[in-house]
């Protein structure tokens, strides 16, 4: 560690050496606070205008630059100077407390993803459990907020986001079981440099497809979009945000999305992998992105699920598919086929 | 790291805070409240007893893992017989239910 | 305890957060801040568990009691609520002075027969040496009977809620 200034002309030499310390460096910059914002406020543009390129339409166009693409900064100033409107008998200190929380919640999982071989905040050797632990919190503060609405649309469409999330979780973490069995360790870096020479994605297919499909329904996209349905429940669990509390819910759901994103790269795609052309963490984000594309796209595509089906294949059909990959893991590893890959 | 007493300490005024909640209560879902506040007591004095241990055992551990799961199991069963009970008797206070009928 | 070392920070926030509150899920007015509360205090132990070289267990402390228990309570708070706030205590019978004698006769005496044995209990602790990857050995290892018996247990739990709380028509 640097030593504290004492005298008035150690202050400069300190905070050049803490602003360069690599400690500084990931937290705010890359992969931390600057890296993160940007990237989310980027999804979301991106987001509306492949959407609409699906849809034959054009999407954000005028909010200055080439193609809308300060339409997120736009879209944060007019929210920002809407009227936050809490309902009657609402519990205020929940109300406005939970959103921020939230993107708390969002975003700390970041700690622990590698985007490249040292590129990370923490390397936490329980890494893979500690973003577990952190996504199963998301349900019960949903549940919280949708409570202290106090407005029916909002209460259903939170027992409904409960129900949802915690169906798909279970597929998620079985499937994410298989990978750390073919890593052998819960540490992301490990995973990621087992993945050297062959990505996941190909002895543990049918988990990568399970995880893929269960991670949109953790964020509540189409086709699992049930709790947000508009003509039937306006808005689901924040209906009743409004200004600056859903400019906060939306950047957590985006937040989400790229933690998703992220995830699924680093345990399935390979990390940050790829031919030398391109630095480590540039390859990570390429890949994120791409995934974050085919998380998007059915969006456009695809109808909505009824409520009961969505629930009935969260516990059953992709559960049973996470576990087959998992004995399928078992038997690949037992026998021997993967060492060729060093696995 | 402080001494094991200080966990023992903490783990301690833990447990006196679940015996007040579990004796003084009416309200059944409080009175879960303290017993899973007890439960993490022990867990909390199983893992300090297991760090200090020379050389420190894993076993400590293991135990702890069991009983996560089994307080999990007895919280989700008891919040089943506290829905249970408010429909039968449309009150949750632990002195109205005392009789065994119904 | 030994004055002259200054208490470690990190002990000293998480006894302050997980006993505060503790207190504050018995007494807050509301039960569903209760609950809150003992959601953070959950995270506390989970703290504690990570000070402690169980990093493993307190993931799972937050995943099990904070991610699905404190849901639990939640839901069944809100199934259950009433209009009318819930009054605890009566203060004629004299109750709340009586359950803090019990509590605190049973809190100081365990807490002063370990301070008595203080000095015959190791005061620094020894070098961490549990790996992560020690535990999963011994849990199938070692201890394999307990893991299937406590698999069989969460199935009858699962069931027996289920049927308990069905409605019947």
């Amino acid at each position: 560690m640097v030593n504290l200034p004492t005298t008035p002309a150690d202050i400069i030499p300190f905070i050049i050496a803490v602003v360069t310390s690599h400690t500084f460096i990931t937290l705010v910059i890359f992969p931390g606070l600057i890296h993160l914002t940007v990237v989310v406020m980027f999804l979301t543009w991106y987001e509306r205008k492949l959407l609409a390129r699906i849809q034959l339409r054009i999407g954000p166009l005028y909010a200055g630059g080439p193609g809308g693409i300060l339409q997120p900064i736009a879209d944060g100033v007019k929210l920002i100077f809407k009227e936050v409107m809490i309902p009657y008998k609402a519990d205020k200190p929940l109300f406005l407390g939970i959103p921020l929380s939230l993107v708390f919640l969002g975003a700390l999982p970041f700690a622990v993803i590698p985007f490249g071989q040292h590129w990370v905040i923490a390397n936490l050797d329980v890494g893979l459990v500690f973003i577990f632990a952190v996504t199963s919190l998301f349900p019960s503060m949903i549940l919280i907020f949708a409570w202290a609405s106090n407005s029916k649309y909002p209460f259903l469409g939170g027992l409904r986001s409960l129900f949802q999330q915690v169906a798909y979780e279970i597929p998620m973490w079985i499937s994410a079981l298989s990978v750390v069995m073919l890593a052998g360790s819960l540490n992301l870096v490990q995973i990621v440099n087992a993945q050297q020479k062959i990505w996941f994605i190909v002895p543990a297919f049918i988990s990568f497809v399970v995880f893929f499909i269960a991670s949109m329904a953790e964020l509540e996209r189409l086709p699992f979009d049930l709790p947000e349905a508009e003509p039937e429940l306006v808005a689901g669990w924040f209906t009743e945000s409004s200004g600056a509390i859903f400019m906060v819910i939306f950047l957590a759901l985006y937040m989400k999305l790229y933690l998703m994103s992220s995830l699924i790269t680093v345990l399935f795609l390979g990390g940050w992998w790829g031919p030398a052309f391109l630095p480590q963490p540039i390859w990570f984000i390429l890949k994120a992105l791409v995934v974050a594309t085919f998380i998007i796209i059915p969006r456009g595509v695809y109808a909505r699920l009824r409520v009961d089906l969505l629930i009935k294949i969260g516990w059953t059909r992709l559960l049973i598919l996470a576990l087959a990959n998992v004995f399928i893991t078992v038997v690949l590893l037992s026998t021997g086929i993967l060492s060729a890959w060093g696995l | 790291m402080p001494t094991l007493v200080s966990y023992i300490i903490v783990s301690a005024a833990l447990l006196g805070i679940g015996i007040y909640g579990l004796s003084v209560k009416r309200n059944a879902i409080r009175i879960l409240f303290a017993v899973e506040l007890i439960v993490n007591a022990a867990n909390l004095n199983f893992i300090a007893f297991a760090r200090f241990m020379n050389p420190p055992r894993v076993s400590g551990q293991v135990i702890v893992f069991y009983s996560i799961a089994a307080a999990a199991m007895e919280a989700a069963v008891g919040l089943a017989l506290i829905l249970v009970a408010f429909r039968l008797n449309s009150s949750i206070d632990v002195r109205k239910l005392n009789k065994l009928k119904g | 305890m030994d004055l002259s070392v200054p208490p470690d920070i990190t002990f000293v926030v998480l006894t302050t957060i997980t006993l505060l509150a503790a207190i504050m899920a018995l007494q807050a007015k509301e039960l569903i801040y209760g609950a809150i509360s003992l959601a953070i205090s959950f995270i506390g132990i989970a703290g504690f568990f990570v000070s402690l070289d169980a990093p493993y267990l307190g993931m799972l402390q937050i995943a099990v009691y904070v991610g699905a228990v404190v849901v639990l309570i939640l839901f069944t708070i809100m199934l259950v609520r009433r209009e009318e706030p819930d009054k605890d205590e009566s203060p004629e019978t004299g109750e709340g002075a009586a359950g803090l004698w019990l509590a605190g006769l049973l809190a100081v005496s365990i807490a002063g027969i370990a301070a008595l044995a203080g000095p015959n209990l190791p005061a620094t602790p020894p070098e961490a040496n549990l790996p992560i990857s020690q535990l999963g050995p011994v849990l199938a290892g070692t201890y394999p009977v307990p893991l299937i018996i406590m698999a069989l247990l969460l199935s009858g739990a699962l069931l027996g809620a289920l049927v308990l709380a069905k409605v019947d028509k």
